[in-house]
């Protein structure tokens, strides 16, 4: 369809949204590189000097270097435990016609009405009562859960479009359940891993309210989505330093983003909205 | 409700059809349901069992951790209902809900449609339109945090335009601060929803649009008359999934940045029960309102669904 003179209000108001997007994300990135005094003269200057001051002192009074270490710990196991789990599960659901199969891949898809933060308080006393309060292998644990439903969901998804002469074939050359699970499935749903992947990545690695509440604020176990808001207060807050921080924050996101830009949209949209 | 944004690849679903006899011997049942056991007791430990324990809690007396623990009954009930700041946080929760989602679905939509007709430039628009889907809550925080201090961004801005007089303590103003709270949700919500909607229009044949526009409809008719009610269904998932997030997330937002107040002017339900379990110390008050809340989602979701069904 043609888009005719009437619509140019749409243009200037879709574009003024898009501005708002990112004039907050120039803000922070140009702030990073200078003082308080200067953020307050000039907000939307470019900065005059590069240099990693307000990183280094947001790296120090945070100890963000650490809480980098620790959120891409949690990030990474937690990933590793996910896929152990959902990979067998939706391998078992995609290839059995049972009903118990079925009820069990409702169950799943139910899970996407419940939303993670409901049971903040039960999951605290759950990690007092397990010994793993303040810890981060409490969090390792339980991030695999909350995200247990998409990914079955998405994974079996995937594995149904696989034909079962697949399966049948690598049987005949006598391949057993786990080497069927091994060397078909997983390679031919690659996709749907790296779209699991990717959805997970951006969960685990942005999760806040669990990760506040069950590895609190210790310096040495907290992530980093725990640390930043700390240098609100902690620095009477310079600017300089809490943008700078939180640019640190973004950059493993956005790298990821650039990087598989498509792939990551795709896994977004198809993410969102799977019930 | 069914998937209506298939993953790639996802276009040659097997049908399995009654197999042989012959088949059926061939290859007997090959076990491996029992693979999916370890996924759903993860799943029934870490988020069922929690859930369940929130109904518990919430007919105990429990004064803090450590503290002894009692039976209450519909105690807890009685307390939280004749609770005023209950009220506020039920008042503010209901008014963050009618003004930020249908400002949202509505914007979210229409921009929606507009990305999907592929004007000059909406590559570049998508791209910015994950933003905010991309950053974590404390980060969308911090923006709003250095937008609307005293010595903000807005106050900022404000005064360089000469209007100095309007500046504001804007997350620390009892009349602005749910205000704040809200805006954030509608500012993050409408990128990420609008999103979803291209790529669901995307999937809406073209000769629709353009049999509308044979017909003499403009844009905004096709828009709400044509392409609406097709996809209807998936308005109402995506409303509902918004909801939920708006409902549930919002303790995090408050949190982070007016912490209830000033007073319990932006207390919202789910801060509520942040609030009194991990400050307050009111551990059964916290579950109580933790089923309200939980009742108050239950509701909500049927209701949006019920006002969304397909109706063609």
């Amino acid at each position: 369809m043609k888009l005719g003179k009437r619509w140019l209000p749409a243009h200037v108001l879709v574009w003024s949204y898009a501005v708002l997007l990112i004039v907050p994300l120039y803000y922070f990135l140009a702030s990073a590189f200078k003082t308080n005094d200067e953020i307050f003269a000039h907000p939307f200057a470019l900065p005059t000097s590069f240099g990693f001051g307000n990183f280094r002192t947001a790296f120090d009074s945070a100890d963000l270097g650490l809480a980098v270490v620790n959120s891409a710990l949690v990030t990474v196991l937690a990933l590793v435990l996910t896929l152990g789990l959902a990979l067998p599960a939706a391998f078992a659901l995609a290839r059995s016609t049972g009903r118990l199969a079925s009820a069990v891949e409702k169950v799943f898809s139910l899970g996407f009405l419940v939303p993670t933060f409901a049971a903040l308080f039960p999951t605290f006393l759950l990690a007092a009562a397990t010994g793993l309060f303040h810890t981060r292998t409490f969090m390792v644990l339980f991030l695999p859960a909350t995200a247990m439903p998409l990914s079955v969901v998405i994974l079996v998804q995937f594995m149904r479009t696989i034909p079962k002469e697949m399966e049948e074939a690598a049987r005949m050359d006598g391949a057993s359940t786990f080497a069927v699970l091994r060397h078909v499935y997983v390679p031919m749903c690659m996709p749907g891993i790296a779209t699991v992947l990717l959805l997970n990545f951006l969960t685990f690695w942005n999760e806040y309210l669990y990760s506040l509440v069950i590895i609190g604020p210790d310096p040495a176990q907290r992530t980093v989505q725990v640390a930043l808001p700390t240098l609100k207060s902690i620095t009477g807050t310079d600017y300089g330093v809490l943008t700078a921080g939180t640019v640190l924050t973004l950059v493993p996101v956005w790298v990821v983003y650039t990087l598989l830009q498509k792939r990551m949209q795709q896994a977004l949209v198809s993410g969102a909205v799977k019930m | 409700m069914t998937t209506l944004t298939p993953p790639p690849g996802d276009t040659t679903v097997r049908r399995p059809g009654p197999p042989s006899a012959a088949a059926v011997r061939r290859s007997p049942r090959q076990g491996g349901t029992v693979l999916a056991v370890p996924a759903l007791v993860w799943y029934l430990v870490f988020m069922v069992g929690p859930l369940i324990a929130i109904f518990v809690v919430a007919v105990l007396h429990w004064p803090g951790m450590l503290q002894p623990v009692s039976f209450a009954g519909l105690g807890n009930v009685r307390t939280v209902l004749g609770d005023p700041v209950f009220r506020d946080a039920v008042r503010n929760t209901a008014v963050q809900l009618a003004v930020a989602l249908p400002v949202m679905i509505v914007c979210a939509y229409m921009l929606g449609y507009y990305v999907a007709q592929k004007p000059p430039g909406h590559r570049v628009i998508r791209y910015l339109l994950f933003i905010p889907g991309l950053i974590s809550t404390p980060a969308k925080a911090m923006v709003f945090y250095a937008a609307l201090s005293p010595d903000g961004l807005a106050n900022g801005a404000l005064e360089s335009v000469g209007l100095g007089s309007l500046t504001d303590a804007w997350l620390a103003s009892p009349s602005t601060a749910l205000a704040c709270l809200i805006a954030l949700d509608v500012w993050a919500g409408i990128g990420f929803t609008a999103v979803l909607f291209a790529a669901r229009l995307g999937s809406v044949p073209d000769e629709l649009g353009e049999a509308a526009q044979l017909d003499g409809a403009g844009h905004w008719r096709t828009m709400w008359l044509v392409h609406f009610p097709v996809i209807r269904d998936y308005v109402g998932v995506v409303t509902m999934l918004q909801f939920l997030w708006t409902l549930f997330g919002s303790a995090q937002h408050v949190l982070l940045l007016t912490q209830g107040g000033p007073g319990s002017s932006s207390t919202t339900l789910s801060f509520l029960v942040y609030q009194k379990a991990f400050i307050a110390a009111d551990l059964g008050y916290s579950q109580t309102v933790g089923v309200v809340l939980f009742l108050a989602g239950l509701v909500g979701l049927l209701a949006i669904r019920r006002a969304f069904r397909q109706n063609y």
